[in-house]
């Protein structure tokens, strides 16, 4: 398969390099808006090609495009790849868009197309959310009343000019708390924001809390900031209440305790996590190789645009009732 | 500079950065302290006194604090094993300078305005001839300055080795030339190049490929009992090791970021042929010698490795 990746930031040349030692991928072309970016590209790719514009892939006949730009272009991109269309299945850095609107239209373009989608909740992918999800889906602590989770980085503490300098990023809900958003979705289903805290102004969030509740009734809180001090590595984290006992969880460590079977904890080293590249992170690999099979396949992927798209609504609601100006 | 047969004991400095790949809660708890310069420096000399012979770091500002507070051993400077570029610091910066071209042209200013007439000159030749070989050497050479004047006397950098990032990303990539160019370069300044990897079988099959001497070059990849970043398995990087007899590898995370004790880690590392040493992080005093003084006596004065 042939694979084209747009932006070449950081994500971009992480996916661009795990597609490329994946059997079956050949990576033809990056395209990127910087002018500095692509000299210096073209001097590393050697024959991938390098293009400034997204339209000079559309004869490459690319099977799979990675759309690995700012949040705010997603939408144009992707519904320019469509527009050709051609048979090209899409992979999207999170968030899918930068409101639910955008979000919603790029799923009407992916059903149209049936074509594979997915966006990149990477979170997904890793061993302890998945070891968790096990524990929920096996009722370890019976009936789920209420969770708490968090997504928090250093990346802007004591930072004066944070809010200038995180607007790149789409504010802190998109950056981080998208990945905490989703995770929640698939641990526990559908839900609703109740109330949402503190959001700054400018529209761009470095703090941000909100309940909701879930179809379920499930009551839960979330807690997401990227100027928190001693998060180096960014991280995020459950605590889950049951009926019968908690699962307290995050990227490193699964704790699981009930009164009738004890305490137990898996760190990831206890939980298989190898993969065939590592680069960034296991669940990198994981992501990419799991899109790749779904096309091989012909099965669609459990993060496609529809499913991402519900992250995209979330957020839109918790920015929609702060005091955003 | 030939590698020779000395076994390398080295303290890490992956704790000095807030970094704990078992649990970051952990590094909370310790808090802040070991992160100050001061207290990092207290912990290389402990390690040192119990038995290390070597550091090994990432070329941050608080690393070339630690340099610059070293104070030599009686005997002879410590020797100092470099990872540039701190990779995790430039994604931070390029997160504050909007994105890697930002990132670009304020590190190109800190070059040309570093006052290191060899690094701003292949800088400036890099950017007039848009050459990235020519401006990764004027990086190379902007960094080698910096632990340099940092250390002085109290230090010998013996290897430079590019970060995991870097070199994972250039195998994946294919870019061939880049290791080829590291090699040349860093062995101009008569130290030995080297490259961290989290990828060991993906490295060896590669570089056999193309050709690099694995005898002229330091590899430093996780070997640990429980598999721990051995990708892809534990198993696959234990063959790509009897493939290379004539290597020098220094084995990361032989405690599996702190999973393992340090006899157990031991017991494993007695079974790999051809170690060339070990690179090991410490979180306090206490962890300093009894890590060092263990492996001492059963890395330098016993069977291991």
């Amino acid at each position: 398969m042939k694979a084209a990746v747009v932006g070449a930031g950081k994500m971009g040349l992480v996916h661009a390099s795990i597609l490329n030692t994946l059997p079956n991928v050949e990576l033809v072309a990056f395209c990127d808006k910087s002018a500095i970016i692509r000299r210096f590209l073209a001097a590393i790719v050697g024959e991938t090609r390098v293009f400034a514009e997204v339209e000079r892939l559309v004869d490459l006949d690319a099977d799979i495009i990675y759309v690995t730009t700012p949040i705010p272009s997603h939408y144009s991109v992707v519904k320019e790849i469509y527009s050709w269309r051609k048979p090209v299945s899409i992979f999207v850095e999170k968030t899918l868009a930068s409101n639910y609107d955008d979000s919603l239209k790029l799923c009407d373009l992916a059903r149209d197309s049936k074509r594979a989608n997915m966006v990149g909740y990477m979170k997904r992918f890793a061993v302890t959310f998945e070891k968790a999800r096990e524990l929920l889906n096996q009722d370890a602590i019976g009936q789920v009343c209420s969770f708490r989770a968090h997504a928090y980085s250093s990346d802007f503490f004591g930072l004066k000019e944070a809010l200038k300098m995180s607007s790149n990023r789409g504010g802190v809900l998109s950056d981080l708390g998208s990945h905490v958003i989703d995770l929640a979705l698939r641990f526990f289903g559908n839900f609703e924001v109740q109330s949402s805290g503190e959001a700054s102004v400018t529209g761009i969030q470095n703090a941000v809390s909100f309940k909701v509740r879930t179809d379920n009734q499930i009551e839960g809180t979330f807690d997401v900031s990227w100027c928190k001090e001693g998060y180096h590595v960014p991280e995020f984290g459950f605590s889950i209440q049951g009926s019968k006992g908690k699962i307290k969880v995050d990227d490193d460590v699964v704790e699981f305790e009930t009164s009738s079977e004890g305490s137990f904890r898996w760190h990831k080293h206890d939980l298989s996590d190898n993969v065939g590249f590592l680069l960034g992170a296991p669940e990198y690999y994981r992501e990419d190789d799991y899109f790749v099979k779904s096309i091989l396949n012909g099965i669609g992927g459990e993060i496609n645009f529809s499913n991402a798209s519900k992250v995209d609504y979330i957020i839109g609601k918790v920015v929609g009732g702060t005091s955003v100006s | 500079m030939s590698i020779g047969a000395k076994k390398l004991l080295l303290v890490g400095d992956n704790p000095f950065h807030g970094i704990s790949h078992l649990s970051q809660e952990r590094v909370r708890d310790r808090g802040n302290g070991i992160t100050t310069a001061s207290c990092a420096a207290g912990l290389v000399a402990t390690s040192v006194k119990s038995g290390a012979n070597g550091f090994m770091f990432s070329v941050s500002d608080t690393t070339l604090s630690v340099l610059r507070m070293l104070k030599s051993p009686k005997s002879r400077p410590l020797d100092l094993y470099a990872l540039v570029p701190y990779a995790y610091e430039y994604v931070r910066l390029a997160t504050h300078a909007g994105g890697l071209s930002g990132l670009f042209k304020q590190f190109a200013g800190q070059i040309a305005f570093s006052g290191n007439f060899k690094a701003a000159a292949l800088g400036l030749k890099g950017i007039l001839t848009t050459d990235l070989q020519e401006l990764i050497k004027a990086y190379l050479a902007y960094e080698i300055s910096r632990i340099k004047s940092s250390a002085k006397k109290n230090g010998i950098l013996r290897s430079v080795l590019l970060h995991e990032i870097i070199t994972d990303m250039s195998l994946a990539l294919n870019i061939d030339w880049l290791f080829r160019s590291h090699v040349e370069f860093i062995s101009e300044f008569g130290i030995i190049p080297g490259f961290e990897t989290r990828n060991f079988s993906y490295l060896v099959k590669k570089f056999k490929e193309w050709d690099i001497d694995f005898s002229k070059i330091l590899i430093a990849t996780p070997f640990n009992k429980v598999g721990f970043q051995m990708n892809p398995s534990k198993a696959e990087c234990e063959k790509a090791l009897t493939e290379i007899s004539d290597s020098n590898i220094v084995a990361m995370s032989i405690l599996a970021a702190g999973y393992l004790k340090v006899s157990e880690a031991v017991e494993y590392m007695d079974c790999l042929p051809s170690i060339k040493g070990v690179v090991v992080g410490i979180s306090n005093e206490k962890h300093a010698t009894e890590t060092f003084s263990f492996l001492r006596n059963r890395v330098l004065n016993k069977s291991c490795l």
